[in-house]
C-alpha cells in the first residue's frame, strides 16, 4: 500500500510572526508556488548555490542567504531554529530527500507539521532503506538496487518512512531466487 | 462516548487554606483504591440544591489523584454561588459521603511540547498546581504565572513554592502581566495552557493568535458558567416551557423540570450535552463548536449557552 507524500504548491500562512524559505537549490521553480505566490513573498529565502564563494549570514537582517550546500543550510537552519520563537512558519522546497530533512530539523527543534509546507519537485531520487540488513542506500534512482551492506537485490516499495527519510527496500526475488522484475527508472 | 460511571467518596480532610479557599481531601467511600486521572482531570460532585431544589453538580480540578491517597480539591466559595461552593464551604465535613462522576480529562499536558507554559487566574490555578506536580516529576520545562488579587498572592505563592531555578511568578492584578511580552518570547515548541477568568484566557488567545502560535499549541480550560439575560426555553418534544433565571444555566433549568439529558463537563468543553435547536437563536459560549457550526445554528450546548432571542425552542 502506498503512503507516498503528496505536496501542495506553497503558499503564505496566515496568522503567522514570520516566514522562511529554504530551498536546496538556487533556481526556484515557478510550479513550487500557488499561484498568486512567487518567491518574493517569503521574508527570508535561504537557497543552496554549490559552490565555494558564499559565506552565509543567518543571523543577519532578513533577505536571501546562500549556502555552499546542503548540509551546510542544514546545520545552520538547526541553529537558527533553536534560537527562534513561537509563530514562525517554515517552507521548503526541493528535493524530495532534502524537503524531509528540513522537516527533521524543524521537528528536532520543536515545530509541528502545522508549522511547516514542504514541496518536493525534481527527478525522484529515494534513499533506500534495506528491511534484511539496515543500510541506506543513498540516490537510487531506478525501481531495483543491489544493497550496499548485504548485496540483496532490492525492490523499491511506494512505502516512505518521514521520520527516516528512507523508502522501503525488499528483496525482489525472496519468493523465486533468482526471479527478477525488469528494473526501471522510478515514476515521477 | 465518555463514561457515565460514578463513585461515593468519603470526606477524609477540609481544612481552610484562606477564608475564601477550602482544600478537600476525598478518598472512596468503600476503602478501594480510586481510580488513577492525569494531570488536569475534574470530577463532577453531586451537591445537595438549596432547599428543595434538585442536586447541583459542579465540577471540580483534582489537584492530586492518588489511587490511595485520595483525591485533593480547591473550591473557592463563589460570592453569587448556586449553593454547590457554599455547602462545600459551610456543611461538607469529614466523614460525610458525596457522589462524584469518576474523573475526565479535557486539559491535558501535551508530552511532545519542548516548554509548557502556564498562566492562571485565581482559583484557576488548581489545573495547574496538578501539572506543576508532574512536570517536576519528568524533569520537563516549565514556566508558570500566576494573576492573584494583591490579598491573597500570599496564599498563592504558598500553594505554589517555587523551588531553585524554577520560574514561578506571581502577579498582583493583570495590570503587573503582560500576555504579548510573554508570548513572543517563547521557544518554538511551546504550549500554553491557560485556565482563569474568561477575560484573561480571551487575552492569553488572542495574543497567542496574533503572534501567529497554531491553535494545537494553546489550550483554555473553561470552569463555572457565568449568567446572563433571562428568557424562556420551550422543549418542543416534552412540551414543557422553563423560564431560565439569570443565574441558571440553561441544562440546569432543564434538569430542574425533570428531563434527563447526557452532559459531563458542564463547562463548554466536551460536546456531550449538544441538543439541536428548532427555532430562536442561540447565544453560543462552548468552546466545541466550529464557527461554521455556531452560524448554521442548529445545535446548542446548554451547559454554557444561552439565548439572544427571547424564546428558545429546543428538540428534546
Amino acid at each position: 500500500m502506498s503512503n507516498r507524500p503528496r505536496y501542495a504548491p506553497l503558499a503564505l500562512f496566515s496568522n503567522a510572526r514570520a516566514h522562511l524559505l529554504v530551498s536546496d537549490r538556487a533556481d526556484l521553480p515557478a510550479a513550487g508556488f500557488a499561484p498568486g505566490c512567487t518567491a518574493a513573498d517569503f521574508a527570508e529565502r535561504w537557497l543552496v548555490v554549490m559552490q565555494p564563494r558564499v559565506l552565509p549570514r543567518p543571523f543577519d537582517a532578513a533577505g536571501e542567504q546562500r549556502f555552499r550546500s546542503a548540509s551546510h543550510l542544514l546545520a545552520a537552519l538547526g541553529h537558527r531554529l533553536a534560537a527562534e520563537t513561537m509563530g514562525l512558519r517554515l517552507y521548503a522546497l526541493g528535493s524530495e530527500q532534502f524537503v524531509w530533512d528540513v522537516a527533521r530539523v524543524a521537528h528536532a527543534a520543536g515545530m509541528g507539521a502545522e508549522e511547516m509546507h514542504l514541496f518536493a519537485c525534481g527527478r525522484p531520487e529515494r534513499r533506500v532503506w534495506c528491511v534484511h540488513c539496515r543500510t541506506i542506500n543513498p540516490g537510487v534512482t531506478t525501481t531495483l538496487v543491489a544493497c550496499a551492506g548485504c548485496g540483496a537485490m532490492l525492490g523499491v516499495r511506494d512505502h516512505f518512512s518521514r521520520t527516516h527519510n528512507t523508502w522501503m527496500g525488499v528483496q525482489c526475488d525472496a519468493e523465486v531466487p533468482g526471479e527478477v522484475p525488469a528494473i526501471a527508472d522510478l515514476p515521477a | 462516548m465518555m463514561d457515565s460511571a460514578t463513585i461515593d467518596l468519603l470526606v477524609a480532610e477540609a481544612t481552610l487554606l484562606s477564608p475564601r479557599l477550602r482544600r478537600v481531601r476525598l478518598l472512596a467511600a468503600d476503602g478501594s483504591r480510586l481510580p488513577p486521572a492525569a494531570p488536569g482531570a475534574h470530577i463532577t460532585l453531586m451537591l445537595p440544591g438549596g432547599s428543595g431544589a434538585r442536586p447541583l453538580r459542579n465540577s471540580y480540578t483534582l489537584v492530586v489523584a492518588d489511587p490511595e491517597r485520595g483525591y485533593e480539591l480547591i473550591v473557592r466559595r463563589a460570592e453569587r454561588s448556586r449553593g454547590g461552593s457554599h455547602h462545600i464551604h459551610d456543611r461538607l465535613a469529614p466523614g460525610d459521603v458525596i457522589t462524584a462522576s469518576v474523573p475526565h480529562n479535557l486539559f491535558a499536558l501535551h508530552s511532545q511540547a519542548r516548554k509548557h507554559l502556564l498562566i492562571g487566574g485565581g482559583i484557576g490555578v488548581t489545573p495547574l498546581l496538578s501539572f506543576v506536580t508532574r512536570l517536576r516529576e519528568t524533569g520537563a520545562r516549565f514556566e508558570l504565572h500566576q494573576i492573584a488579587s494583591p490579598a491573597e498572592t500570599g496564599v498563592f505563592a504558598q500553594l505554589l513554592a517555587a523551588r531553585a531555578g524554577e520560574r514561578i511568578h506571581i502577579h498582583a492584578g493583570r495590570r503587573d502581566f503582560d500576555s504579548a511580552a510573554l508570548l513572543a518570547a517563547q521557544p518554538l515548541g511551546t504550549h500554553v495552557y491557560t485556565c482563569g477568568p474568561a477575560a484573561l484566557m480571551d487575552d492569553v488567545i488572542a495574543a497567542a493568535t496574533a503572534l501567529g502560535w497554531p491553535s494545537s499549541h494553546v489550550h483554555r480550560e473553561d470552569f463555572g458558567a457565568a449568567g446572563g439575560e433571562p428568557f424562556m426555553l420551550r422543549l418542543a418534544r416534552s412540551g414543557i416551557e422553563i423560564a431560565v433565571a439569570d443565574d441558571q444555566t440553561m441544562l440546569e433549568a432543564i434538569e430542574a423540570a425533570g428531563v434527563d439529558t447526557p452532559s459531563l463537563c458542564r463547562g463548554g468543553a466536551c460536546g456531550v450535552c449538544l441538543v439541536p435547536v428548532r427555532e430562536g437563536t442561540p447565544e453560543h459560549r462552548d468552546h466545541f463548536l466550529s464557527a461554521a457550526e455556531r452560524d448554521a445554528g442548529c445545535l446548542v450546548m446548554p451547559c454554557v449557552s444561552r439565548s439572544s432571542s427571547a424564546l428558545l425552542v429546543l428538540d428534546i
